[in-house]
């Protein structure tokens, strides 16, 4: 091979010469570290491959926001106003918002753990290069949930700045709804990497899971009233929704809703019982999967 | 299939009637085949929203003044204005996410355009595909409010023909956009039309919550004449506006379709 032919990507990194100059460290030491950073390095590729998407990330992340205090906080509230009046003892917007906050991250969720995972393993077949490499597959599995937590971490953020600003929630404890809005979205997330890793072809699945999951987690989780208000034989899907242990949370953490000590711990232990399951399982999948 | 099986058949699929039937039997059969449970889940969306906000939100808002100033429950304030958005996105997706699919990678429409099929055979088609998924939404949520006891008028089963109405109009303007898009990314600026116009639509509160210059804003929107016209019809409730609420469809339909023929001829017969 001649000079020219290896130096023709000019603004890739040039690994030949790299290798060749002895600054980079050989294979046995990039195996090591693939092994012990593989996580992050799969998660900086997710990352990078989102940034095409920024400008209608952003858009997404400043306008849902917007869109649903103006509309379900100021709209809605001005009914309730007109009706009970105030909420679990505040005005409706700030009771509503930390429940958006929270669901928003939620149902994104669905968005990034389901047509990407497939396309991974069928469509774009993005994991097998990777999986040939000294990535393991377990480490791509957490490596992509842990870029799509990222990328909540800034949206959820986000969020909060707009609430501020909107006077629906006050500096302090409430900066809490971030952590919980991504632990929330977390333990619907992994179990749901999990099961679209498992499915072989694109069928209804996707639109089912969209449609009796996604949506009625929203719309029963205790988001727009108090769950209580619910006929019992309703309750029981905000009982099983991360959108309803994490609002809990997210209400406690903002205007200090009264939500018992032994039921805060029961929150955080559903929420992070999904999680660590979840994301488990997914490692075991993507182990299957991708080494047979 | 003989050649002279080919000649006959052929002249009478030129253009006219035949072409749609033959765009709708693909329709159809594809239905039948794969997505019969996708088609028959979205009927649930609705009905579920009306559950959670009807049940749920009724009791922190009670009664909510409807058509004519008449108090009503909030339940019933808001299962008209869910008929309409659901009659507008069925038949919006169907039209936009499905065609674009079709349009760009399936390349579905340059195969049909091959055929002695027209532009104006594919467009009708596709549309009255959406409309037929329209339709049995709104029969299936009428049964829901019939149920529920949210029904009060005859004229609530004219909402029926008038959700047609309105999937019309958003099925042709639907797919005429799509023509335009080429990207998958520029989808994602639809949904940033359809959720402002289901929330802002005076379809959850109604528009009297805004000041007057939003309130003229909204009602350039289509959705609002769509619930405003289902809201009246659930209760009987008829005025000249009913008429101006039609016919913002019918204009919305004729140029919708006037605009996809358009463009499939352009896009592929040039």
């Amino acid at each position: 091979m001649t000079e020219q032919t290896v130096g023709h990507h000019s603004d890739d990194l040039d690994t030949t010469s790299l290798a060749y100059s002895g600054r980079a460290p050989g294979h046995a030491e990039m195996a090591a570290r693939a092994h012990r950073f593989g996580v992050w390095y799969y998660a900086e590729t997710v990352l990078r491959t989102m940034r095409a998407f920024i400008v209608p990330g952003l858009l997404n992340a400043v306008g849902l926001p917007l869109l649903y205090i103006v509309a379900m906080g100021l709209g809605l509230g001005s009914l309730v106003s007109g009706g009970v009046g105030r909420v679990d003892g505040v005005d409706y917007l700030t009771f509503v918002v930390p429940a958006l906050l929270v669901s928003t991250a939620v149902m994104s969720m669905s968005g990034e753990m389901t047509f990407p995972i497939m396309a991974g393993f069928k469509w774009m077949r993005t994991y097998y290069g990777p999986a040939a490499t000294g990535l393991r597959p377990g480490q791509l599995a957490t490596g992509h949930l842990l870029a799509v937590i990222i990328r909540f971490a800034i949206q959820t953020t986000i969020f909060y700045i707009i609430a501020l600003m909107f006077g629906a929630t006050q500096p302090g404890w409430s900066v809490l709804m971030v952590p919980i809005a991504i632990l929330a979205a977390t333990a619907f997330g992994a179990p749901l990497q999990a099961y679209a890793a498992s499915l072989e072809g694109e069928g209804f699945q996707f639109s089912f899971v969209q449609r009796f999951i996604v949506m009625p987690m929203f719309l029963f989780s205790g988001t727009f009233f108090p769950l209580s208000v619910m006929p019992v034989y309703l309750q029981w899907i905000g009982w099983l929704s991360p959108v309803w242990h994490g609002t809990q949370l997210a209400r406690a953490a903002s205007y200090g809703a009264a939500v018992e000590g032994w039921l805060i711990a029961v929150h955080l232990l559903v929420l992070a019982a999904a999680t660590v399951a979840g994301a488990l399982l997914a490692r075991r999948v993507y182990t299957r999967r991708l080494t047979s | 299939m003989s050649e002279r099986d080919l000649a006959s058949v052929s002249p009478g699929r030129t253009g006219g009637r035949g072409g749609v039937l033959a765009v709708l039997e693909r329709g159809f059969t594809v239905i039948r085949n794969q997505n019969w449970m996708i088609l028959v889940s979205g009927f649930f969306e609705p009905v579920f929203y009306l559950l959670a906000m009807g049940v749920g939100m009724g009791m922190l808002v009670g009664e909510v003044s409807g058509p004519g100033g008449r108090e009503v429950t909030y339940a019933a304030f808001i299962a008209p204005a869910l008929l309409a958005t659901s009659a507008m996105n069925g038949a919006f997706y169907d039209s936009t996410w499905n065609v674009f699919f079709k349009l760009r990678f399936a390349k579905l429409y340059e195969a049909m355009l091959q055929t002695s099929l027209s532009p104006w055979n594919v467009a009708l088609g596709e549309i009255l595909m959406a409309l037929f998924r329209g339709f049995l939404y709104a029969l299936g949520f009428l049964g829901v409010l019939a149920i529920m006891g949210l029904v009060t008028s005859w004229w609530a089963l004219a909402m029926v023909p008038v959700a047609v109405l309105i999937a019309f109009g958003f099925a042709a303007l639907g797919m005429g956009v799509t023509s335009f898009l080429t990207r998958f990314q520029q989808m994602d600026l639809l949904n940033f039309v359809m959720l402002p116009m289901f929330l802002f639509s005076a379809t959850l509160y109604p528009i009297t919550v805004y000041p007057e210059v939003v309130q003229w804003f909204v009602m350039a929107l289509p959705l609002w004449h769509g619930v405003e016209l289902m809201r009246q019809l659930s209760v009987g409730y008829l005025t000249t506006a009913t008429l101006v609420h039609v016919g913002y469809f019918l204009a919305m339909t004729a140029a919708g379709l006037w605009l996809t023929t358009r463009r499939l001829r352009a896009l592929f017969l040039r």
